[in-house]
């Protein structure tokens, strides 16, 4: 199944049924629609059945249009991660879409304004199940094989340590773009606070979107750069600006290292991605040093000069190995 | 970066952190404009005071081989002095060739003299 002439087809079909299921049944619905429920089962918004047709529709078209640039782009695909990701997405989404149309139009049907018309509760809970079981089955159907295991790999040059000798690796990775959303945000805060005490705020406002604010901050300190440290008998890396958390892994747990390319877009966006066992800690797109355990797991982060690290945990195992 | 230490070395810490440093930038890891690791990434992993690594740091700057950026860390020079971080890593080539030189009983006049015979 090429997943582009699917999600072209799928696309479409979709966005007919967005667009044809309003038309339909137009001269039963009350203009304006009630658009939002609040609390209960009472309509809270409305907007008239032009702008109502528009946004069931951008709700649609937007994500399948960026579902169609990833997949000409073509390199998300190219993994099982990807893969997953992508086509739960595009069904996810196309089923997400379809339920909120579907249910908003029942609501509104018949009725002769739309401060009357009511949604049941049930309708936002199935529409949100349906979704979540159509993204769980497409991602599953359109996993594909799995990975190459050399798909990428790039076997570190060989490095000799000579006796006598101390050698010690340092990568280092730093992300402007997540620092300049760290600042900004830690700047809001500033202002919301200095706002706050002058007593100008309203709790109201401040009130829900502190937690984000606040998420944003500790997330941004956590991922805005990272260190890996080679020397002795471990690998240690250090997340964030005070390189805490730090995941310490001794060298006798590691079968191999090596360097590969890999991209947000292969592992699920930037942070820390996938699970133990399988985990990338990526702060850019690009050089990432890879650990074998001898488990099995890997461990990959993001990190400049990552072969030459490679090269030397490689050669510090091989020193264990003979002493 | 890789950095090596040897352990007999009997040369001021901060003179063999330096060499190191003059060594890993000399292999090609860093290109002109890269950004070193931060010192006190250097340091823990050397097990060493940050202060020490400073001071090679600064040493290193003197020579034109790095540049302090407010902001920006401590990167490799620019391209315009690649010719003087050339020179850098002469100097700390040829030291190393004294030492090994020495150690095999040969002084500095028999390395000029081995140079000199060179094609």
């Amino acid at each position: 199944m090429n997943p582009r002439v699917t999600a072209t087809a799928w696309g479409l079909l979709v966005t007919a049924a967005q667009i044809g299921l309003p038309l339909a049944v137009r001269d039963r619905l009350p203009d304006p629609m009630a658009t939002h429920w609040g609390p209960g089962d009472r309509p809270d918004g409305s907007q008239s059945f032009t702008a109502y047709v528009l946004t069931v529709t951008l709700f649609w078209v937007v994500p399948w249009i960026v579902a169609l640039v990833t997949a000409v782009e073509g390199r998300t695909l190219a993994r099982r991660q990807g893969r997953m990701a992508w086509w739960g997405a595009l069904f996810g989404l196309s089923v997400l879409a379809l339920g909120i149309n579907l249910s908003s139009v029942l609501a509104n049907l018949d009725v002769t304004d739309w401060t009357r018309a009511e949604l049941e509760v049930v309708h936002p809970l199935l529409v949100i199940a349906a979704a979540l079981a159509a993204a769980v089955l497409a991602g599953y159907l359109g996993r594909g094989g799995p990975d190459a295991l050399s798909d990428e790999r790039r076997e570190p040059p060989s490095l000799r340590l000579r006796p006598g000798q101390r050698a010690v690796w340092v990568g280092h990775v730093f992300n402007p773009w997540l620092a300049l959303i760290t600042v900004a945000d830690a700047a809001v805060l500033l202002v919301l606070a200095a706002l706050g005490l002058l007593g100008v705020t309203d709790g109201n406002v401040v009130g829900p979107i502190l937690p984000g604010l606040l998420i944003v901050l500790v997330v941004g300190l956590l991922t805005t750069q990272a260190s890996v440290r080679v020397s002795g008998d471990r690998v240690v890396i250090g997340i964030g600006l005070l390189r805490v958390p730090a995941r310490r892994i001794p060298l006798s747990k590691i079968e191999s290292a090596w360097s590969e390319e890999r991209y947000p877009s292969q592992v699920g966006g930037w942070g820390f991605r996938g699970l133990p066992g399988g985990a990338t800690i990526m702060l850019r797109g690009g050089e990432c040093l890879v650990i074998g355990y001898r488990t099995g797991g890997r461990l990959a982060v993001s990190v400049d000069d990552a072969a030459r690290g490679a090269s030397l945990i490689n050669a510090l195992i091989a020193e264990r190995v003979e002493s | 970066m890789l950095l090596t230490l040897d352990l007999n070395d009997a040369r001021p810490l901060h003179e063999q952190v330096a060499g190191a440093i003059r060594r890993a930038i000399g292999d090609g890891s860093y290109l002109p404009g890269d950004r070193l690791p931060p010192a006190r990434d250097l340091a823990q992993a050397l097990g060493i005071n940050p202060n020490t690594v400073l001071r090679a740091l600064r040493d290193l700057r003197d020579e034109g081989l790095l540049e302090f950026r407010r902001g920006r860390g401590v990167s490799v020079a620019g391209p315009a002095t690649e010719q003087v971080a050339g020179r850098a890593l002469l100097v700390q080539r040829a030291r190393e060739l004294l030492e090994e030189a020495r150690r095999y009983g040969y002084g500095r006049d028999d390395l000029i003299t081995i140079l000199e015979e060179l094609p």
